[in-house]
């Protein structure tokens, strides 16, 4: 803006400067005549150009001034004029002598140069923002790329950001920087993982100790009855831990997805087969447990199944009244377990975080986080609702993608189910 | 017979080494990785207990020389690792069994008598107790030649037992032996007891001796007079 309004009083000044040129040109043909016939010249008046005379009684100082004159056949309109006084000596009388020049051509010409050269800035500017348009997109594309790479990236899978070969120093530059930093996240998280692992690990030699001098322990004759009431505590206590940290383990693992072999369970025997291993609890809470299962096989990987199943129903039966209500509906597209049971003394939203449980309860506090992370990792959506004293649980099963389960990892799997018998 | 324990933690390597010592077994005990492969290159054991994670080796190289160097002892994996990757390929190189840590001594101990009765007595699938014979190949007990109709649950116990006689065995051991880590809490040892009472009851009507006894409600012992 202000360059161009800059550009308009630079080019005006340009073509003033031309007038007055002409206007001195005026002047000099003027003195010239005066000089060599010592008369002044007829005064001439045409539309772009007058010559006049007047008296004066001391000389004009020479200067050059903008006047506008009204311009009667020109609708009453101003008309800017450049105007040039000087004195001029005739048989030693004082003239002032005026020659003026309309401006009209002048702004007439500046205001085509205006037009043609904005015109001219348009055209181009047009030109530049769509050469802008598509040099951009093929320029900006390695960025993008790197954008993208950055909104789907995934700490927990392997993969790396893409990037493509760029000769643009800045966008090499921001792709090593990106490199770097998501390479030290991820070292980070597993380091983090690795502390985990290596904790609970660590843990197990300890606890194996413990629990071996317990067991020899209990072999002494000699022991009181009261002592072996403190021995079954420090037992229950040990087999706590033990629990805990397998069950951390566990979570670790499945984070890491260290079950990626899949293979097509049918959900429908495995709940059949649950429901007789969990016999005992059942029958010592006397629960009535009704079963309304169609065949349902998913592409899963069978211990996560089997620990699945195993916490929803354990925990169906643990927070059960006796002789409370089991529910079991099993459809193709989802499984939903419900049981009688007291209002959770936390808030459900939380039910599925990690140590979420209720005071007195004997759990870990990790069943149900394991079974959101075993659904998290195949996509299956898990649902709480407590309706008309029941808790039900719900898993929404997301169909398989078409094209998973690879020979490889139906061999792997059968391998690992030998290796359980 | 005679085992070789070995595992680098001192306090567990006596632990079971005093548990498995009353069952008649002769026991060494072996520190380190290099220990160890001095005594398996001399000396032929029954069983072998192989901690993986040893300070100065890998207890899977360890199967390894043994089997190459073709010897036949059985061998049991204590691991502090429970990860399937260890258990598979321990199993593929040729171990008998694999227990991950922590584990209950009488787990151990009915382990390795049953990796000890799988290789010696070749054939034998036989275990008597007095007047009950076990025939573990198809899972039926008899007593003085009557079959007993004993439910899974029931017989897993018997077995148990019998593998680890004359100790005591506690309620938190069998629960994890019978239900694994399924069903956690003090709620498992009511069933215990309704497993070990019909067990009891079955015997007893079949005209076996009242051999198993409970031990101030922490466990229980099978004995055999």
């Amino acid at each position: 803006m202000l360059g161009s309004i800059g550009y308009y009083f630079i080019v005006r000044s340009v073509l003033i400067h031309e007038l007055d040129d002409a206007l001195k040109v005026e002047e000099a043909e003027i003195l010239s005549h005066v000089h060599s016939l010592d008369e002044l010249p007829e005064p001439s008046s045409y539309r772009d150009q007058q010559i006049s005379f007047a008296p004066a009684a001391t000389p004009v100082r020479r200067q050059f001034i903008n006047i506008t004159r009204w311009e009667h056949h020109r609708h009453d309109e101003t008309q800017p004029y450049r105007q040039l006084l000087f004195p001029v000596t005739v048989k030693g009388k004082v003239y002032t002598a005026s020659v003026t020049k309309s401006e009209e051509e002048t702004e007439d010409l500046l205001e085509w140069i205006m037009l043609v050269t904005a015109g001219m800035i348009i055209i181009l500017l047009g030109i530049l923002f769509m050469a802008n348009r598509l040099l951009l997109r093929r320029i900006w594309q390695p960025f993008y790329q790197t954008l993208e790479g950055l909104r789907r990236f995934d700490l927990t899978k392997k993969e790396s950001i893409a990037h493509t070969p760029t000769s643009i120093e800045e966008f090499r530059d921001l792709q090593t920087a990106v490199e770097q930093m998501t390479e030290k996240i991820r070292k980070d998280y597993e380091m983090l993982r690795d502390f985990t692992d290596n904790a609970s690990h660590e843990m197990q030699t300890p606890l194996a100790i413990i629990n071996s001098k317990l067991d020899l322990m209990i072999q002494d004759q000699e022991l009181k009855e009261k002592h072996h009431r403190q021995l079954q505590a420090m037992y229950d206590a040990v087999g706590r831990l033990r629990t805990l940290n397998q069950s951390l383990l566990l979570l670790t693992k499945i984070e890491n997805n260290q079950f990626a072999q899949a293979a097509p369970v049918d959900l429908e025997i495995l709940i059949e087969k649950k429901l007789i291993q969990l016999e005992d609890p059942i029958r010592v809470k006397h629960l009535n447990i009704t079963t309304d299962v169609q065949p349902c096989e998913l592409q899963m990987n069978a211990y996560l199944t089997d620990i699945l199943l195993n916490n929803l129903l354990g925990n169906a039966i643990r927070h059960n009244y006796d002789r409370g209500a089991l529910d079991i509906v099993l459809r193709q597209e989802f499984l939903r377990i419900s049981n009688t049971g007291a209002a959770l003394p936390f808030d459900p939203a939380t039910i599925f975080d990690r140590f979420t449980k209720g005071g007195h309860s004997e759990g870990t506090g990790l069943g149900l986080a394991i079974v959101k992370q075993i659904c998290d990792n195949y996509g299956h959506v898990l649902t709480y609702s407590y309706e008309e004293n029941q808790h039900v649980l719900r898993i929404q099963f997301t169909p398989p993608m078409t094209g998973t389960g690879r020979p490889s990892e139906f061999r792997q799997n059968a391998v690992l189910g030998l290796s359980h018998e | 017979m005679k085992l070789l324990i070995v595992e680098d933690e001192k306090a567990l390597a006596d632990s079971i080494y005093s548990y498995l010592q009353q069952e008649n077994f002769v026991c060494e005990i072996a520190p380190s990785y290099t220990g160890a492969l001095e005594k398996i290159e001399q000396y032929d054991y029954d069983c072998i207990l192989l901690d993986i994670n040893l300070q100065d080796g890998n207890g899977l190289q360890l199967l390894k020389t043994l089997k190459s160097n073709h010897k036949t002892d059985g061998v049991l994996i204590i691991s502090a690792r429970n990860s399937l990757e260890d258990k598979v390929s321990g199993l593929h190189l040729g171990a008998d069994d694999y227990l991950p840590k922590p584990f209950h001594l009488s787990e151990l101990g009915a382990r390795v008598a049953a990796i000890i009765r799988r290789r010696h007595s070749a054939g034998s699938n036989f275990i008597r107790l007095e007047d009950i014979q076990i025939d573990i190949q198809a899972r039926s007990v008899a007593v003085s030649g009557r079959f007993l109709d004993l439910t899974r649950k029931e017989y897993q116990l018997l077995l148990y037992f019998a593998y680890n006689k004359g100790r005591v065995v506690s309620k938190n051991a069998i629960a994890e032996h019978l239900w694994g880590d399924d069903t956690g809490g003090a709620d498992n040892y009511d069933f215990i007891y309704t497993h070990i009472k019909n067990l009891r009851r079955k015997l007893e009507e079949a005209g076996a001796g009242d051999y198993i006894q409970s031990v101030y409600g922490m466990g229980y012992k099978l004995t055999i007079p």
